[in-house]
């Protein structure tokens, strides 16, 4: 593996990354269905809080986005604008088959194929849905990956802005929601 | 089956119905001119077919014509009727139902959105509810492809084969 | 004071699941509200035109997150109407157990959430555990936890498993005891109690008015208005079960009636356990040749069941062809989640909102499909 200058964390960076592995807050933003799997894997049974992840209302103060399952283009347009309201560093960990090749939408006029074209990816989890077994493997991969630096998906998204944003309006036409009651 | 029977019967004193249909013993379809659909539903609505249980369409795209069905449920005895109306396919338009049933006002803005049908009376039904800045032909009728407009949208992920075997033909 | 525009949904904690309504609030009072749905939309009715009879069958489950069930069981009485298909007598009681665990879980999840909007969070830990034995149970006997595809047309996939009868009855045993803990825990809470008590009535004309079905139903009107009642399908003619009704809607009696609920659906699975065959087959032989370009006989047909939140319902065309023609969805949430939002929530506080949307159970994907 060859080193940039760019990839060599500081020593303020490591130690960052270390508290940062161990106190996620989790967005929580149902998506699609596989936000049925989730309450198990929050309450006793898998006990999601065992790991140093809780759940978080609003973006501002959560730092990983759960994309659970398939985005239609509406929801893409909220997606978009919460993860773009969260603080950096941010995490996006996709959830399902439908979020890596659209899984049994893939012919769907309403929703869209592959997450990593608009949004950076960190982690991606097979599966439809997914196990509560297999949520908490992945957040366990998760801490491992943001505790060695790895997980830079928000940084990528800073420097590639311009392509994501292209993407976004190809398929989106506007990527904001307007403040306009649908009435 | 009697119930349906009896119930049929009395229909067809009032109304011409064009055609009965019994799919099964607690179920009648009856086919009616677009005439007389709203004295119709006025009737059964009386008759104790107080709910309105969906209201869809079919688009028989051969024929050139959509198929409006209303299913109305009566509580009491357990019957349902659906009562289906045949409009051209070219300008669909239609009279509301909503002063009959209220609860359609949504069921007809969803048939506005996916085929396109317009219900005169209900200014709500024009309004987008599921889709928004959609910019295709309405998405349920039989011409729309909605494959290709996933694949020109929405561009799908590219899988590189790590093995590809080679396959010679012995003759 | 001023009135101010607020966006509920979809990103909150308190609504149930990607579903929003938009509001002009003025204080804390509502004076007009507007449901946006669509968020979870993905073209259901379209992708069925799309896909062969049998293969439908991974798709449909998929419409409701909560219960998919329903969905089976609608879809292969459908078929079974149109293809005159003769379901064996002892699948028609293992679709009962099914349909019964699924109510169940179903009901388990929404006492459960109810705490959220209540602000008692202890009962979403209780309900979530607990329907996770449910979940146990599925997974034994049709190998998914979530989306089972175990009921197909002509009867069940494959037989029960051998010794699963104890073990539902174990479970169901446990679940009985459990009930009145949560009684306690939930409807004896002073603060579950100052929240929902004559609080969001549903008066009997807004029932009719708005079409709405289930529970939310039986409790305004008086009457056992209720699919296994009125037009019994499967076996449900020959389990006694009765079920609550009142005519007086609030918030705290949809609640109370899901408790009773729960312990007459463990009382139907119990007698189904005891009437059923003890053996014979499971399915019926639907098609000669390849059951996946099995071609159903044209005709339309319109079947419904009782899902935990009403009448569910799929009107089924067939023009003879390979894959279904078309097939509408009746979502049982359909009229209280959009209808209801929009007519029936002014007047009434914000923290009111959340509290409708749990206790008439609206379910976002099956509005959306």
């Amino acid at each position: 593996m060859t080193t940039n200058a760019k990839d060599v964390r500081k020593t303020w960076e490591k130690i960052a990354d270390y508290f940062r592995a161990h106190s996620i807050w989790m967005k929580w933003y149902c998506t699609g269905c596989g936000a049925i799997e989730m309450p198990p894997t929050m309450t006793s049974r898998f006990d999601m809080e065992r790991l140093g992840m809780g759940p978080m209302a609003t973006p501002r103060q959560a730092d990983v986005l759960l994309i659970t399952g398939y985005l239609s283009a509406k929801t893409l347009r909220r997606v978009i604008y919460s993860y773009e309201q969260m603080q950096d560093p941010k995490y996006v960990v996709g959830f399902g088959s439908c979020t890596l090749n659209g899984g049994i939408y893939f012919d769907s006029y309403a929703t869209m194929t592959r997450l990593d074209h608009y949004l950076p990816v960190d982690l991606y989890i097979a599966g439809c849905m997914p196990r509560p077994e297999a949520i908490m493997n992945s957040f366990d991969t998760l801490i491992k990956m943001i505790e060695k630096g790895e997980a830079k998906g928000w940084k990528h998204y800073q420097e590639n802005h311009e392509w994501y944003r292209r993407n976004q309006l190809h398929s989106l036409k506007e990527v904001y929601v307007k403040d306009e009651f649908h009435e | 089956m009697n119930s349906t029977n009896k119930l049929v019967e009395e229909i067809r004193q009032r109304f011409e119905i064009i055609d009965v249909i019994h799919p099964d013993d607690q179920q009648v379809i009856l086919d009616i001119d677009k005439m007389h659909l709203h004295t119709l539903l006025s009737h059964l609505k009386a008759d104790g077919f107080r709910q309105l249980s969906l209201l869809s369409a079919v688009d028989w795209i051969k024929d050139n014509i959509f198929e409006l069905v209303y299913i109305v449920f009566n509580w009491d005895t357990g019957v349902h009727v659906l009562a289906r109306v045949k409009l051209p396919r070219d300008n669909p338009r239609f009279r509301t139902i909503t002063p009959i049933y209220p609860g359609a006002q949504y069921y007809e803005r969803d048939v506005h959105e996916f085929f396109g049908i317009e219900f005169e009376g209900n200014p709500m039904s024009y309004k987008p509810l599921f889709l928004e800045l959609w910019d295709e032909m309405p998405p349920m009728r039989k011409d729309f492809d909605p494959e290709a407009y996933s694949r020109e949208k929405f561009p799908e992920r590219v899988y590189v084969p790590h093995f590809v075997p080679k396959v010679e033909v012995i003759e | 004071m001023k009135e101010v525009k607020l966006f509920l949904g979809p990103q909150h904690p308190g609504m149930h699941g990607n579903y929003s309504a938009h509001m002009y609030v003025e204080g804390d009072i509502i004076n007009k509200s507007y449901a946006l749905p669509g968020m979870l939309h993905r073209g259901f009715e379209k992708l069925m035109e799309r896909r062969h009879w049998m293969g439908n069958l991974a798709l449909i489950p998929r419409i409701c997150v909560i219960e998919p069930d329903p969905n089976e069981m609608v879809y292969a009485m459908s078929i079974e109407k149109l293809a005159a298909i003769e379901v064996p007598e002892r699948a028609h009681w293992i679709r009962m157990i099914i349909l019964e665990l699924a109510r169940l879980a179903a009901n388990l999840m929404s006492i459960g959430g109810i705490g959220a909007p209540v602000g008692l969070y202890t009962s979403v830990y209780w309900g979530v555990a607990d329907r996770d034995l449910i979940l146990d149970i599925f997974e034994k006997i049709t190998g998914a936890r979530v989306y089972h595809m175990y009921i197909v047309p002509g009867g069940v996939r494959k037989d029960l498993p051998e010794g699963i009868e104890e073990e539902i009855l174990d479970l169901l045993d446990y679940i009985e005891g459990r009930l009145p803990e949560f009684y306690d825990l939930v409807m004896r809470s002073p603060i579950f109690q100052t929240r929902t008590r004559d609080n969001i009535l549903l008066p009997e004309e807004v029932v009719w008015e708005l079409g709405v079905t289930g529970i939310g139903m039986r409790s305004a009107v008086n009457r056992e208005y209720d699919i296994r009642k009125v037009k019994p399908y499967a076996r449900y003619d020959q389990v006694e079960f009765s079920l609550p009704y009142g005519p007086y809607s609030d918030a705290f009696t949809r609640v109370d009636f899901k408790y009773i609920e729960m312990a007459q659906s463990i009382s139907i699975i119990r007698q189904s356990i005891e009437k059923m065959p003890k053996d014979g087959p499971v399915r019926a032989k639907i098609a000669t040749g390849s059951a996946l370009r099995w071609q159903v006989p044209p005709g339309m047909v319109y079947s419904c069941v009782e899902s935990a939140r009403g009448e569910y319902g799929y009107l089924v065309v067939s023009d003879g062809g390979e894959m279904p023609y078309r097939i509408a969805v009746r979502g049982s949430s359909y009229p209280q989640g959009l209808m209801g939002v929009e007519k029936y929530l002014p007047g009434h506080r914000i923290d009111d909102a959340s509290l409708w949307m749990d206790t008439m159970g609206v379910c976002a994907p099956e509005i959306d499909r």
